[in-house]
């Protein structure tokens, strides 16, 4: 597994890939994309709470309206290489 | 008690803990730092101007009182006014709310829109313009109706904006600077200003020769007399008064973009009920005064009566209705009035309109009477000679049009031109469609306002957003300006200086830019203190782009000069004259004519004007410009012009009788002594000093430190290079959105620093490092500016610098129709698309980029797919095809910011995403810095510290620059700031570098030498510096100390350009221009001299030819052309690429046209070309190397009938006539005989 595949697991990992990278982007070429269903989290730009957005979900905070949302920051091990 | 207040008082001082106690607890009060507010209010201001949020009238009131009522009329639009009915139409008032919510967003808990939103979702930040009309039908019952005038951009910060008076702390929390400034507009994200323009003076005479004048007409002179006349509204409409050759006087305006020329004496007898003698001694002076002993003026003011006489109009109504009959259909006025009305209104509208432009009373007739009479006396004061002309590029016959009162302007005529233009034709259009309906009847009552307004063009609105966006004026009148285009620019926050210079500019118009002469452009003495001397731009905006003293106060609302005339009267005014300016001068306020009094006794009611405006109270307000022209010989015309008004410059100086503060005005100052130190105040002749030196410079130029020790023009490149540094552009970094920013990682506070840095908070936007610098010539890598960097100091973090830049990737089309407001495509991958594994990692499952990764040239930044809707309104993709965006720079980038943007509605799925890249920008070789006197120098080396000399103290320069910088550019006060710099970092001290303040007893050398030789170094700022790689000792001591660098955002990174082959020029092969698109660097004329010049013939063709558009091509040998030749077609094989036989089609014979063929005679190969016809022959073709360019050039002149032929061989040379052999004569004596 290449450093840029591995995921630090969390508590709200989304089963569409991740944990088994291999085994799923082989499926996952097989079936092509299927993400229908997937959840985002987003960060509120106003109130700050953390906002699930589903595909195709009107952009807006649930909790107070606000109509710019961050996206969050990867999950994902970021390294460089610092030179 | 009540806390303390946030201090606003600052010195030179660092300040450390106040300032990160400022930072952290931004105040609730106020803030620290009223300056910098006080540099951007004359935006604000004028902008609150248009619609006050007191009960007092603003300019749109005004402006709707000019607009006045507008009559339609009913029936067949031919036929006679009479027994038609009647509409009237008028604006009660016109409002505009603050930024919200639409009423259908129902989701958002606060309604209120922030600046900060519209930034991060690039739309513009604006409030709704609403009208409150009334009608009535034939003087009936009057009507009201409310029509929404579409969305206004507003301007931050001011009376309409949420952020108006908010402290600091809230302004942090709604996601500003805690400094936030406002006096601009956000539109589509970006930051806009109105540029400040400079203008003629308002309401006064001015006396002109313009040799443009004689082409109105046969006997036109150059002299005139311009009046740029200003309404309440801030509307203005330019007065011209023409010299005849003959001695009479034509009166010139403009309207609606069109000349019109009426004789004077039309307009003054129109004006008031009037006489002959009343106009004659009005010019010339009640009889045995000293004016009728002119007889220069009583010849030509006896011509102008008499030749008047020709027109037969001798009362004021007739006059009027005369007027009246020519201009009703230039001015558009309805049908009802009666030529003498028209004639009033025509009066009102355009004669002197500062003296009346609402309901002129008589009284206000006799003030355009006098006013107009006045004029003509000073244009023939000025014709006689006597008098010299006002120069109009002076500051001193200049003011201010302010952007909020251009765009009050603008909305003054997009209103008018509703009702008169917009809202006629829609009624014509019903009345023309619908014949039998009168206003009175029910139908038209059920239609008026809505229907018949929807037909109307009312979103003024939208129209305002294109002005600002753009930055043309689409105007049917061009409102009295000079320009079309250019009135806004974006306020670029590239570092702070260069943020904050946007607000402090003032043009001279674009009009001005083309014009060849420079006499527009010189530094006049009238601008001191005003316009600052140092900070233009060098190259063509010289002078025309000049920028405000810091200290300069612009005034934004006329102030309250009700008790002016009484005093003036009481101080002696008379209501008659003479023309003899010996016996009598004029007393003016805002271009009305007070009175009139002796020179003697205008002196002395100026100086009482000016004592007691200083002193307060006595209704004199201290805002009034005493403009006291003296009496003088060949001079300007002399008088005491008063002015009240807005948008003048004005600026304060200590009263010396008082020593209190009184503001001084550009139309003043020239007549007045002004010290400029207290040591220069002469006894008896100065009235007024200075109270500061330093008031004439403007922000940036009071930020170099020394100024005063540098050569003059080194100072203007230091307010150029300010304005480019990469520094801080602003604190809340994180709520920005503009499409680049640059930041620097490690900024510090200049340790050399005048007060006012402190003053206008520059501390909170840092913009350079402390550098050590070292004077020496060390490498050989410091020649020609420029400079090294010890390698670990750039290791360290010296000079660091990021990129951020933010794409608005959005999956709307602009277009503007209603349909394309269906959704049509959505981000993330199209669903069952197969997907590269590479590609899909790049991207999170919403087809958007993971915050943090590291994008490359080409990497995708986002994923989108189409959709459309199926039978029950669920969005589905069909096509299963994921579309791309990528990354197209060629630098490394990190994803910083996903920002993902819903409507406004709240009710709309993701259409716009904005991401934030950052590129680090470490400083490489070719990156530009610069000191902060002119000084600028490119990196050449990043040298090994081991390498680098030391000092005795182990010190090692960050910096090396070479010593040839100096000589010729003469910026001691580097120098200086290097000594100030070392003995400030070695006592830790903050370094007070205020110009002027160190004189030829009191030196800034020996202040600065006496506190390094305290900290135990060399008094003149030498040291002993010992080679890095040698280890010896320099034979000479090294300048060596602390300068303040910038690193300016000039980088290689964004400039080189390299290429070997690439993109071409379909037409001529030749490389393409541009960076952008690969192209090359182009050799021009210039090159090529220079290297015919060398003789590198070889290099020369290598450019010119072989890099360039090298072309192999086929030619015939025997006809000489490019264009005849073609490759043979084999009939057997079939489409073969490679050309393998070329043949003449011209020298060819085509088999089927040579008559009785016999084949076995003929000579050669038989061929066929692409239509299969057989040839034989043409085979003597060759290939030869030209230019492309040369074969284009070939074929065009083919295609205009000019045929070219090329000789391929020495035989084919062209000869001179006939080739005759030539009998040799013999030799005689060894010479020969011809």
């Amino acid at each position: 597994m290449s450093r840029e595949q591995y995921q630090i697991p969390t508590g709200n990992s989304q089963p569409s890939y991740g944990s088994a990278a291999g085994a799923t982007a082989f499926e996952r070429r097989d079936f092509g994309v299927d993400n229908s269903n997937t959840t985002m989290y987003y960060t509120c730009g106003d109130c700050a709470v953390r906002v699930p957005l589903e595909k195709g979900a009107p952009i807006r905070c649930q909790k107070c309206g606000a109509r710019v949302l961050y996206k969050e920051r990867t999950k994902r091990m970021v390294q460089f290489e610092a030179r | 008690m009540a806390p303390e207040r946030t201090n606003t008082m600052w010195d030179h001082e660092f300040d450390v803990v106040r300032r990160e106690k400022l930072f952290r607890h931004p105040p609730t009060d106020r803030s620290a730092y009223p300056a910098l507010q006080a540099a951007v209010d004359p935006h604000i201001q004028s902008f609150n101007a248009l619609f006050r949020s007191d009960d007092s009238p603003g300019l749109i009131d005004h402006a709707l009182a000019e607009i006045g009522t507008k009559t339609f009329l009913d029936g067949d639009e031919r036929a006679a006014p009479r027994g038609k009915n009647k509409l009237t139409v008028r604006y009660k008032s016109v409002t505009l709310q603050r930024a919200q919510l639409p009423p259908s967003n129902k989701f958002a808990k606060r309604r209120e829109i922030f600046p900060a939103e519209c930034r991060e979702r690039h739309v513009t930040y604006r409030g709704k313009l609403t009208a409150v009309l009334e009608y009535r039908v034939n003087d009936g019952e009057p009507h009201e109706f409310v029509r929404e005038l579409g969305p206004m951009p507003i301007m931050v910060k001011s009376n309409k904006c949420h952020l108006q008076n908010n402290s600091p702390a809230l302004l942090v929390e709604r996601k500003e600077e805690s400094e936030e400034l406002g006096g601009y507009f956000i539109i589509n994200g970006i930051e806009k200003i109105i540029r400040m323009l400079l203008v003629n003076r308002r309401n006064f005479p001015l006396a002109i020769i313009r040799p443009s004048f004689t082409n109105r007409g046969p006997a036109y002179t150059p002299y005139g007399i311009i009046v740029r006349s200003v309404r309440p509204d801030e509307t203005s409409q330019t007065n011209v008064l023409h010299y005849l050759t003959d001695g009479n006087v034509t009166f010139r305006f403009s309207w609606r973009k069109n000349e019109y020329l009426v004789p004077v004496m039309m307009i003054l007898k129109a004006l008031i009920e009037t006489n002959d003698r009343e106009i004659f001694e009005g010019l010339v002076g009640p009889p045995k005064s000293k004016g009728v002993e002119n007889t220069f003026l009583t010849d030509r003011v006896e011509l102008l009566l008499r030749t008047y006489k020709t027109y037969g109009l001798y009362s004021k109504s007739q006059t009027r209705a005369y007027l009246g009959e020519k201009f009703r259909v230039v001015l558009g006025v309805d049908d009802t009035l009666s030529d003498y009305d028209v004639g009033t209104e025509f009066l009102r509208k355009i004669v002197l309109v500062h003296l009346g432009c609402v309901d002129v009373t008589e009284e206000q007739g006799g003030d355009k009477f006098k006013m107009l009479l006045f004029m003509c006396r000073k244009l023939y004061a000025l014709v006689s000679g006597d008098f010299t002309i006002d120069n109009p590029d002076a500051v001193q016959n200049q003011e201010i049009l302010l952007g909020g009162f251009l765009y009050g302007q603008i909305v003054k005529e997009r209103l008018e031109d509703l009702l008169s233009v917009s809202l006629k034709l829609a009624l014509r259009d019903y009345l023309r469609r619908n014949p039998t309906i009168s206003f009175i009847s029910s139908t038209f009552a059920k239609d008026f306002p809505i229907s018949i307004f929807r037909k109307t063009n009312e979103n003024i609105g939208t129209a305002l957003e294109y002005f600002m966006s753009t930055g043309n004026l689409v105007s049917p009148t061009g409102l009295d300006l000079q320009q079309t285009s250019g009135f806004t620019v974006v306020a670029e926050k590239l570092n702070f200086l260069r943020f904050i210079s946007h607000f402090r500019m003032v043009h001279r118009g674009s009009f001005f830019a083309q014009l060849k002469t420079t006499t527009v452009r010189k530094l006049l003495p009238e601008s001191w203190g005003f316009l600052c001397p140092v900070h233009t731009p060098d190259g063509s905006p010289c002078g025309l782009l000049s920028h405000l003293a810091h200290k300069c106060k612009i005034v934004t609302e006329p102030t309250n000069v009700s008790a002016v005339p009484r005093i003036a009267f009481e101080l002696g005014t008379v209501d008659f004259s003479s023309a003899a300016t010996s016996e009598s001068v004029v007393v003016m306020l805002d271009g009305k004519i007070l009175g009139w009094c002796t020179p003697k006794r205008c002196k002395m009611m100026a100086d009482t004007l000016r004592h007691w405006k200083a002193e307060g109270g006595h209704g004199v307000p201290p805002q009034l410009e005493i403009g006291y022209v003296p009496p003088s010989n060949g001079g300007s015309y002399p008088g005491l012009y008063m002015s009240s008004s807005a948008s003048r410059m004005i600026r304060p100086v200590k009263y010396l009788a008082l020593g209190k503060e009184d503001f001084v005005g550009p139309q003043e100052q020239p007549y007045m002594s002004i010290a400029c130190a207290d040591n220069e105040i002469i006894p008896g002749v100065s009235t007024h000093v200075e109270f500061d030196p330093t008031n004439i410079l403007s922000i940036l130029a009071n930020m170099t430190p020394f100024s005063d020790f540098n050569q003059s023009p080194r100072n203007m490149y230091q307010c150029q290079m300010g304005k480019q540094t990469m520094g801080t552009p602003a604190t809340a970094l994180r709520h920005r959105t503009d499409n680049k920013l640059y930041r620097i990682q490690t900024p510090q506070t200049p340790i050399v620093r005048a007060p006012l840095h402190n003053t206008y908070g520059f501390d909170n936007f840092p913009n350079g490092t402390n550098a050590v610098v070292a004077v020496i010539s060390y490498t050989g890598y410091d020649m020609d500016d420029a400079m090294i960097i010890n390698k670990s100091a750039h290791e360290r973090g010296f000079g660091h610098g990021t990129i951020y830049k933010v794409k608005k990737i959005s999956l709307k089309d602009d277009s503007r129709s209603r349909s394309a407001k269906m959704v049509t495509k959505m981000f993330g991958f199209a669903p069952n698309s197969t997907i590269k594994d590479s590609v899909y990692n790049q991207l999170d499952a919403d087809g958007l980029p993971h915050v943090g990764r590291l994008v490359r040239e080409g990497d995708v930044l986002c994923a989108w797919h189409t959709v459309s809707a199926d039978y029950n309104g669920q969005l589905i993709n069909r096509d299963g095809i994921t579309h791309w965006e990528r990354y197209k720079d060629s630098e490394v980038a990190f994803i910083e910011e996903v920002r993902v943007i819903g409507s406004e509605t709240g009710n709309e799925p993701l259409q716009t995403v904005s991401i934030k890249l950052r590129v680090p920008r470490s400083p490489v070789i070719g990156d530009k810095f610069s000191s902060r006197h002119g000084q600028k120098g490119v990196c050449s080396q990043k040298w090994p510290a081991i390498d680098m000399p030391f000092s005795e103290t182990g010190i090692q320069p960050d910096v090396i620059i070479n010593p040839h910088a100096f000589p010729s550019r003469m910026t001691i006060g580097m120098f200086v700031e290097s000594l100030a710099g070392k003995s400030g970092a070695l006592h830790g001290l903050a370094q007070d570098s205020t110009p002027f303040k160190f004189n030829e007893e009191h030196t800034a050398g020996d202040y600065f030498g006496h506190q390094l030789m305290k900290a135990g170094y060399n008094y003149h700022g030498n040291e002993p510096m010992y080679s890095g790689i040698t280890g010896e000792e320099f034979a000479v001591d090294i300048y060596i100390g602390v300068v303040y660098y910038q690193r300016l955002r000039h980088m290689v990174n964004d400039k080189y350009q390299v290429r070997t082959t690439g993109p071409v020029v379909p037409t001529t092969g030749q490389p393409i221009k541009g960076r952008k698109k690969g192209g090359g660097v182009r050799v021009g004329e210039m090159e090529r001299d220079a290297l015919i010049a060398h003789g590198t013939a070889f290099l020369l063709q290598d450019r010119l030819l072989n890099c360039s558009d090298y072309s192999k091509s086929w030619i015939c040998r025997t006809c000489g052309s490019f264009l005849s030749v073609q490759p043979t077609v084999s009939p057997f094989i079939g489409k073969k690429k490679a050309v393998s036989t070329v043949r003449c089609r011209n020298c060819a014979t085509r088999l089927d046209q040579i008559e009785d063929l016999d084949l076995m005679k003929m000579e050669g190969e038989v061929w066929e070309d692409g239509q299969g016809a057989q040839w034989i022959g043409g085979e003597n073709t060759t290939q030869v190397v030209v230019p492309g360019a040369l074969k284009f050039l070939d074929v065009e002149l083919a295609a205009m009938g000019v045929k070219l032929k090329y000789r391929l061989d020495k035989k084919d040379a062209i000869r001179r006539g006939p080739l005759r052999p030539r009998a040799l004569k013999p030799l005689q004596n060894g010479v020969t005989v011809a």
